[in-house]
This record gives structure tokens, C-alpha cells and sequence, in this order.
């Protein structure tokens, strides 16, 4: 058996596969070699597919609009990354660059699919973790990179739909808008103050009236 | 359905006073045992009896709803 083969054999996806599927999986890998600080594939760019590490270390991360970074993982040989994509047919949720001179190896999606194809109940159930595992890491992003001033802003932005609409109006106490946004109900009224006075929402008694969305986003 | 007043509820409200006690126009009252809003046309959402309810008893739910037909400046179409 092939270093390669023997190497993918040993990773958690492909350990109870039987060989031949590995050979015929391995037939599809692209080994790709990095030097340090190089980048391996953009946040929001399509997904090539699952990335494992061969060599070296990987950096995944997400970088906020000011340029500062979030590292989600530091990927060693034996690692995979950029899983969610891969099921969930997204763009890639994170930035991943070389960290050392570093070699991966890239199973492209289809070949991942492939492994599922044949069950459709196991395919939707990997498609709403990795979904979930999404969402999960864009509640990272805010906590690391929004003020509650701007987490506040996104779920007002992200919640606020017409009255009479198609969609039902969300309902929300200030203790359950500082539980989604990870804070304290005092702080929620004075952010709730502050995003007033700025003009972007009017309070009036029991209705939160998003006035203008676009000085929300400026919150961001 | 929400109503423009606080949200009370009878079986978990134990009539401790605190939010008569806070509400600074005198729009809740405790009748029967059970705090209620006796003057809505008081109560302005200030959402003080939420916060000292030790019982959680009181809510104070916001509608979160978008306005149209308000451009912002000449720089943005209406959403």
C-alpha cells in the first residue's frame, strides 16, 4: 500500500473504508505543497474540498472588516479543515494560509459526496451539522469582532421584517436579545439608547421600528 | 399578541410588590393576590417591572418590525 493510501486510511473519515474505495478515493486526492504564509483558499471563495494536512501546520481564521484575525484552528498533519463546505455546498466560512512550509492534501468535494451519495438520510443529516457548524463559527466572528452595539444591530437587521408582511414579527424581551448576543439585559437597553440616538431604530413603547437599516449595517 | 403593556403571569406571579413598588406612573396595582396592569393608558414600556420581578413573572416583549417607505438620505434605494 502507498504512503498515500496508508495516510488516508488513517484519518477518521476513511478509517472504516475498505480499501478499495480508498484506492479509488486516492485516485482523486491533489497533493499541493505550501510555503510558509502562503494562502491556501479565501473566506467566502467556492469550496474545492476537505483539506488534509499532510505536513506542516495550517492556520484557519476569519479576519474582521478592520483586518483583525480569529484563529478557529491550527491544523497538524493529520488534520482536516474546511469540513463544513464540503457538506453543506457553502462558500468556505474561514481564510487558510501556511503557517509553516507545509503540505495538504485536497479531496475534492465531489469525492467526499460520493462517499454519501448512496445513503440520502446520512447525506441530510451531515448537511444540517455542518449547516449548524456554520452558523456556530459566525457566532464566533461576532462575539470575537462586534461591539454589543454591533451584534445588537445584526440581530435587529437580521430579525426585523415589515408588519402585515409574509413573515411573522419576531418578538423578543431585552433578556432574550442579551442571551443572543451574549451579554447582560442592562447593557442591552443602553445599546438599544446608543442605536437611537443614532437614528437607526425608533422605540416606541412595545415596538422596536428599524428606520433605518442602513445606519444598522454601519454598526457592523 | 402583544399589546403595547407588560405581560403578566398570574401562576407565577407571587404578589411580592416590586414591581408596584418601581413603576413610576403607577400603572400596576395587585388585585385578588396577582399583580396586573390597572392603568395601561399609564404604562409607557419602560420595562422596570421586567427587571425587578424576582419571579420572572413579568414580560416585556419588543416587536421587532422594519419600516419601509423611509429613505435614508439620496444614498439608499427603500428596502
Amino acid at each position: 500500500m502507498s504512503s498515500q493510501l496508508e495516510f488516508l486510511k488513517s484519518l477518521p473519515y476513511f478509517e472504516n473504508l475498505d480499501d478499495e474505495v480508498i484506492a479509488r478515493i486516492s485516485q482523486d486526492v491533489l497533493e499541493l505543497s505550501f510555503a510558509r504564509g502562503q494562502v491556501l483558499f479565501l473566506e467566502d471563495e467556492p469550496c474545492r474540498g476537505l483539506y488534509v494536512v499532510k505536513a506542516g501546520r495550517i492556520r484557519v481564521f476569519k479576519t474582521s472588516p478592520e483586518g483583525r484575525e480569529q484563529v478557529m484552528l491550527i491544523a497538524q498533519p493529520g488534520d482536516s479543515f474546511n469540513d463544513v463546505p464540503v457538506f453543506d455546498g457553502g462558500p468556505n466560512p474561514a481564510t487558510a494560509a501556511a503557517l509553516d512550509a507545509s503540505v495538504v492534501y485536497l479531496v475534492p468535494r465531489g469525492t467526499m459526496i460520493s462517499l454519501v451519495a448512496d445513503c440520502p438520510a446520512a447525506l441530510a443529516v451531515v448537511k444540517l451539522f455542518a449547516g449548524r457548524l456554520r452558523h456556530l463559527t459566525s457566532v464566533v466572528e461576532d462575539l470575537s469582532f462586534r461591539s454589543v452595539v454591533g451584534r445588537l444591530a445584526k440581530l435587529l437587521l437580521d430579525l426585523a421584517v415589515v408588519e402585515d408582511g409574509p413573515a411573522p414579527v419576531r418578538q423578543l424581551t431585552q433578556d432574550e436579545m442579551a442571551a443572543m448576543v451574549g451579554t447582560v439585559r442592562d447593557v442591552i437597553g443602553r445599546a438599544l439608547r446608543q442605536i437611537e440616538r443614532e437614528g437607526a431604530i425608533k422605540i416606541e413603547k412595545h415596538r422596536i421600528l428599524v428606520v433605518a437599516p442602513g445606519k444598522l449595517r454601519e454598526m457592523l | 399578541m402583544i399589546t403595547g403593556i407588560p405581560v403578566i403571569d398570574p401562576e407565577a406571579c407571587d404578589a411580592c410588590g416590586s414591581c408596584v413598588e418601581w413603576c413610576p406612573t403607577g400603572a400596576v396595582g395587585i388585585v385578588d393576590g396577582k399583580a396586573v396592569i390597572v392603568s395601561p393608558r399609564d404604562c409607557y414600556y419602560c420595562t422596570d417591572c421586567e427587571k425587578v420581578c424576582p419571579a420572572g413573572a413579568v414580560k416585556c416583549p419588543f416587536s421587532i418590525v422594519l419600516v419601509q417607505n423611509k429613505p435614508e438620505g439620496n444614498t439608499e434605494k427603500p428596502e
